[in-house]
């Protein structure tokens, strides 16, 4: 069977030197193209698994395959057009608007496709910002935005989303999950996407993965993993996820 | 000068030293060590000097050259601790610079090829051209401190190292070049730089004396964007890990 991705007892300590696991064990494939949610509290390793898998970070233990080829086997560079991972926090290269969203076809000598830019900008409410202004000069969604259209302008084969919508308003929010759920749809592109907005995730992904305990408790599919959590963890994490929710919504 | 005078010259120290004590700035050691080595290395290399001119050997002169570059390098080193191989990329660098600079003087028939120029002005190229890779370490680091993201960001967009950290490396080429084009601008007006104030204390005429120095003013700016652009270009992989990522 073909395979997007594998990952095999992947780990990763909290410093290099000490003995503290960040996670370790961390085994699993995606064996078809999908849009899976990554779930847990905080601390648990969530952003540190898409540094690693995004070639930021080099992990303490384990091995990752991306169409049956070793991590370590692809050129750093050909594996990153491949996988590309969106920050949380949007940073935006020095120049214009433009200069930005014409980043990747500079680097790779590619033609610059305005037109699947200016399609994305509309998907993404960004239809009225003026391509000259400073990137710099963008509120803060409209950076995460753009960073978000700039990375799909790639057109990876995975794309690795750490909180991408987190700093979005409600409008956005939707936009942003549309255009993705879109993307998947017609390209088949796979998305791993680190998120705590739980209805973000129900509704968009078809798989869940739980981090807890330093492992990956859960490879679920999202409505199993809603149903009916599969350990205790899981169960107080949605818990009070729902609590949290409700908590905003009153106040 | 006889060396009763630079024994009576020792009463400046004695004065620093005095104040240091009196202020409680708490310096006399450095003070001390600094002026005991200050003097015996310059009255080492005074004999050095003293005997390579005698012998007018070229291959004394190389290993002068040589030593200067080794020296030169292990000090601008310690400004790129972290970085493996620095060592060899600067000494690589100043060994081109002055390669290129003290061969076209040479070759414009600039100065003549005797152990007496050859050896002050390459000392003096070295030195300039270790201040700026000196410089671009500093700058460098802080660059790529501050600019992590974007040059992850750039990583992320498939960007090669080289891409990644272009913008940044020119930042860093640029801030360790401007001290060297700033201090030419008030050449004369704020400083009156050593090789003219010295031949004119050794009695040459402060015309023959200037030119000398617009000649090593103006050689050591291209040695200085020489020096940067080299140690930029070879150095700048080793902010990276052989995977291309960041170390941390």
């Amino acid at each position: 069977m073909h395979s997007v991705m594998e990952i095999e007892s992947l780990g990763k300590k909290v410093l290099s030197a000490a003995s503290t696991w960040l996670f370790h064990d961390l085994n699993a494939i995606i064996s078809e193209p999908a849009m899976i949610g990554i779930l847990g509290k905080s601390g648990q390793g969530k952003s540190t698994l898409l540094r690693i898998l995004g070639r930021l970070l080099p992990p303490d233990s384990g091995t990752i395959r991306l169409n049956k080829k070793e991590m370590t086997q692809w050129d750093s560079c050909a594996w990153r057009m491949k996988v590309s991972y969106v920050a949380q926090q949007a940073i935006m290269l020095p120049g214009t608007v433009e200069d930005n969203l014409r980043t990747v076809s500079v680097l790779h000598q590619r033609p610059f496709d305005q037109k699947l830019a200016r399609a994305l900008c509309e998907q993404l409410h960004l239809e009225q910002v003026d391509w000259s202004k400073s990137a710099e000069q963008l509120s803060g969604g409209e950076k995460q935005r753009l960073a978000l259209i700039r990375t799909l302008l790639l057109q990876p084969d995975v794309l690795l989303l750490d909180e991408v919508t987190a700093s979005l308003d409600t409008a956005s929010k939707q936009a942003a999950q549309q255009l993705l759920v879109d993307l998947h749809t017609r390209t088949g592109t796979t998305i791993l996407w680190v998120t705590h907005d739980l209805e973000e995730a129900r509704s968009s992904c078809q798989r869940i993965w739980f981090m807890a305990d330093h492992q990956l408790q859960a490879d679920l599919p999202s409505h199993s993993f809603f149903q009916s959590p599969p350990t205790i963890q899981a169960r107080d994490f949605l818990q009070s996820a729902h609590a949290h929710a409700a908590r905003e919504v009153h106040s | 000068m006889t060396y009763t005078s630079v024994w009576i010259a020792f009463a400046f120290v004695l004065i620093a030293l005095l104040l240091s004590l009196w202020q409680r700035i708490g310096l006399e050691k450095e003070i001390a060590i600094g002026a005991v080595r200050c003097t015996l290395q310059l009255l080492a290399i005074g004999y050095v000097l003293q005997f390579v001119f005698h012998t007018d050997s070229l291959l004394f002169i190389l290993l002068m050259i040589a030593m200067m570059i080794a020296v030169a390098s292990w000090n601008a080193a310690s400004k790129g601790k972290k970085l493996r191989g620095i060592f060899w990329r600067i000494a690589l660098s100043l060994a081109m610079t002055e390669l290129l600079t003290m061969g076209l003087l040479v070759a414009l028939g600039l100065v003549s090829p005797t152990p007496q120029y050859l050896i002050p002005m390459s000392g003096m190229i070295i030195g300039s051209s270790m201040i700026v890779c000196s410089l671009f370490l500093s700058h460098m680091n802080r660059e790529v401190e501050t600019s992590r993201g974007e040059i992850e960001t750039l990583l992320c967009l498939g960007a090669t190292t080289r891409q990644a950290v272009q913008a940044v490396r020119k930042r860093a080429v640029k801030a360790s070049m401007i001290p060297t084009f700033d201090t030419m601008k008030t050449m004369g007006l704020v400083q009156l730089p050593g090789t003219m104030t010295g031949m004119i204390i050794a009695g040459a005429s402060p015309i023959e004396a200037v030119r000398y120095q617009i000649l090593i003013m103006l050689s050591f700016s291209s040695a200085t964007a020489v020096s940067a652009v080299l140690i930029s270009t070879l150095s700048y992989r080793l902010w990276f890990t052989r995977d291309a990522m960041l170390h941390p």
